[in-house]
């Protein structure tokens, strides 16, 4: 019960302080402009529907979120013991496990959120994209400018309101901002139901690809392994070398495929670092969406999986470097 | 000869402590606690007296588990200092007020009174309560981030005393405080040594040891070069000190012919003079006394939180 507390408290902290940061605002905001601009600038005329839309939206909902995570989770506890409050905490009745636990939970559920928030830009941002459209009346390519604009718009009505609440009652901008991020695209995405393509009302005709949202989720347990790993790493290590070995990690694990693959069994040390070093490939299947392919759900589940195996895996180890640790 | 009385057994026991801090590839950087030794008994208010560097905030990091020994064996109320349920009956005031700047003073206590088995409702009368006590009732909304250094040296404190300690833990209580406000700490430790607390405090500001503390030890480079009870330090003894109202000259000199053949000696004659921080106090108490009502900083009697138990309501803790 008190531990249970003590968890949620430290948990809610750690992420307040995290979407405290501006950079992690500054990223989300990024991140969803990007996503719902690059369908309307980039003409693209000759390909396959929707396909410029999914693939820049995944890759940015992946490229930002990871930078989220890992800048996140190597300041998060590293600040905490450099300044101090690490230290305050635990000389209160928290057992190490659970502060450190606790950090990871923090930043997970930023990640999420901003998870949540890019997903449901992506397929805002698919629905925008170019389409052949045919009806009675009219045929040809279309872009969808009214959700377009909605998209657009929900980043600067949450800086807006933002900046109302900051002046009403003096509390900090950022983490508002943030959270009113979240809030703003998914309104938009809510309200994206209620017209059709060219603007008419349609109520609760959501026309989204809802093939991205698994593709999303994968991304999504993506980033929260990479979210273990800088936890894991921050309690060593300060916050440079832990993005940097992060960054490093992620290198390897991307071609690990190309150049480890083929040949993992030919000896021990090849198979070993292929197995230690998560393997993005299987987080990434934008690729498998294009020419109308479907995501089975056991393959999500069966990623899901391997992501909570190796993220328990990478915590187990933080816990023991965090349990020896000297807090100053 | 038995003594009647038995020895209470000591709430700190630090046996034989050496620490030696070390760098990456383990090579020792630094010995900042070498063979310390020492008891803290229930009751006590303990001084340790340092210059800086000498080792009095590592002891103290070590006796709550954030440092490990190099070398030798600590005991905190029965227990090792790594053990999370005796936290529950310490309050610690680091040497820097380790708060989150962005949380208001009363979202800060709340805060570190969830981290205890305290309910919501407890948790609202202890933050009343020690605000007052601190004397930032009126600041009790306004964030951290934006308190001077001494205001947040007081939710520092405030914050340590939230679970009600058997053991408190003070690393450099005054520093950052103004006269008044160490005048304050300084009465409040008493209060609360009164109040059954054991109080182990560092500091290298001597009057503050000298004030309030019963035992003192005196730590250079790490080991203990003087300890003992305050009176016992400082006591000399092959000397007295008289004082009398000012004489005219004639009286004067009587009287110091009559000392002169008693004594054989050269009596030695100044004018007492306050110190600088009783005068200090007194200009305070005075101006207080014209313009108690527009007052802009932080103020308090030496009040005690009244939910600050005394130790034979304690409930006992068992080990
Ligand atoms: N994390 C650390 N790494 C290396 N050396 C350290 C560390 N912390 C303290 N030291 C060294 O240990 C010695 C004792 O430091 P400590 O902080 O205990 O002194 P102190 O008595 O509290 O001094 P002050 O009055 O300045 O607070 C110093 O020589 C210091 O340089
Ligand atoms: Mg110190």
């Amino acid at each position: 019960m008190l531990k249970t507390r003590q968890f949620l408290t430290l948990a809610q902290m750690t992420a307040v302080e995290a979407i405290r940061q501006p950079i992690c605002l500054l990223l989300a905001i990024s991140g969803i402009i990007l996503t719902g601009i690059t369908p309307l600038v980039v003409i693209y005329k000759f390909g396959e529907d929707g396909k410029l839309a999914r693939d820049s939206g995944l890759a940015f909902h992946l490229i930002f979120g990871l930078i989220i995570a890992a800048y996140s989770a190597s300041t998060s506890l590293a600040k905490e013991l450099r300044t101090g409050t690490a230290s305050s905490i635990l000389s209160k009745p928290v057992s190490r496990n659970t502060l450190f636990l606790a950090k990871f939970t923090g930043i997970t559920s930023v990640i999420i959120l901003f998870s949540i928030t890019a997903i449901a830009a992506t397929m805002l941002s698919e629905r925008i994209d170019q389409k052949f459209i045919f009806t009675n009346t009219m045929s040809g390519y279309f872009t969808d400018w009214h959700t377009g604009i909605l998209l657009l718009a929900a980043p600067f009505v949450a800086l807006l309101l933002a900046g109302i609440i900051n002046y009403i009652t003096r509390r900090p901008f950022e983490s508002f901002a943030f959270m009113l991020l979240v809030t703003c695209v998914l309104g938009a995405f809510v309200i994206s139901g209620f017209f059709d393509r060219i603007g008419h009302l349609a109520p609760l005709d959501y026309q989204v690809d809802w093939r991205l949202l698994p593709a999303g989720l994968l991304i999504t347990a993506a980033l929260i392994v990479i979210t273990a790993i800088a936890t894991t790493i921050s309690t060593r290590f300060n916050t440079v070398l832990t993005i940097t070995s992060c960054m490093a990690i992620l290198m390897i694990g991307l071609v690990a495929d190309y150049v480890l693959g083929h040949n993992a069994n030919s000896s021990y040390l090849t198979s070993g670092i292929y197995k230690l070093i998560p393997n993005w490939q299987n987080f990434w299947v934008s690729d498998a969406l294009t020419g109308g392919g479907h995501i089975p759900w056991n393959y999500v589940a069966t990623t899901f999986i391997y992501a909570a195996t190796y993220t328990a895996g990478v915590l187990c180890l933080g816990i023991l470097s965090f349990k020896h640790k000297e807090v100053t | 000869m038995k003594s009647l009385q038995p020895t209470p057994t000591p709430i700190v026991q630090i046996n034989t402590l050496t620490k030696i801090f070390r760098d990456f590839w383990h090579r020792p950087k630094a010995r900042a606690v070498n063979n310390l030794s020492l008891n803290i008994y229930p009751g006590e208010i303990f001084g340790l007296l340092g210059p800086n560097g000498s080792g009095k905030s590592t002891t103290i990091k070590i006796l709550l588990g954030l440092l490990h020994p190099s070398s030798g064996t600590v005991t905190v109320l029965g227990s090792k200092p790594q053990n999370v349920i005796t936290k529950n009956e310490i309050g610690y005031l680091p040497e820097e007020s380790h708060l989150y700047k962005h949380l208001t003073a009363r979202e800060s206590l709340d805060f570190y009174g969830k981290l205890f088995d305290i309910n919501k409702e407890e948790r609202r009368k202890r933050t009343d309560e020690l605000l007052d006590m601190v004397g930032l009732t009126h600041a009790a909304d306004r964030m951290i981030g934006e308190f001077s250094k001494g205001m947040a040296r007081r939710i520092g404190l405030a914050q340590a005393l939230i679970n009600d300690p058997k053991l408190i833990i003070l690393d450099e209580p005054t520093s950052g405080l103004d006269p008044i406000g160490c005048r304050q700490v300084k009465d409040l430790i008493i209060a609360l040594a009164k109040r059954g607390k054991t109080i182990l405090l560092s500091s290298h500001l001597l009057a503050d040891v000298e004030d309030v503390c019963d035992q003192v030890t005196i730590l250079f480079n790490g080991s203990i070069r003087a300890s003992g009870s305050v009176t016992q330090l400082l006591e000399k003894r092959d000397s007295i000190r008289l004082t009398i109202p000012t004489l005219s000259p004639e009286k004067l000199k009587e009287v110091l012919n009559v000392i002169r053949k008693k004594i054989g000696s050269e009596p030695e004659i100044d004018h007492p003079s306050l110190n600088l921080e009783q005068f200090f106090l007194q200009v305070v108490a005075k101006a207080n006394e014209t313009e108690a009502e527009n007052m802009s900083g932080a103020a308090s009697d030496t009040k005690v939180a009244a939910f600050l138990k005394t130790e034979n309501q304690q409930p006992k803790i068992n080990n």
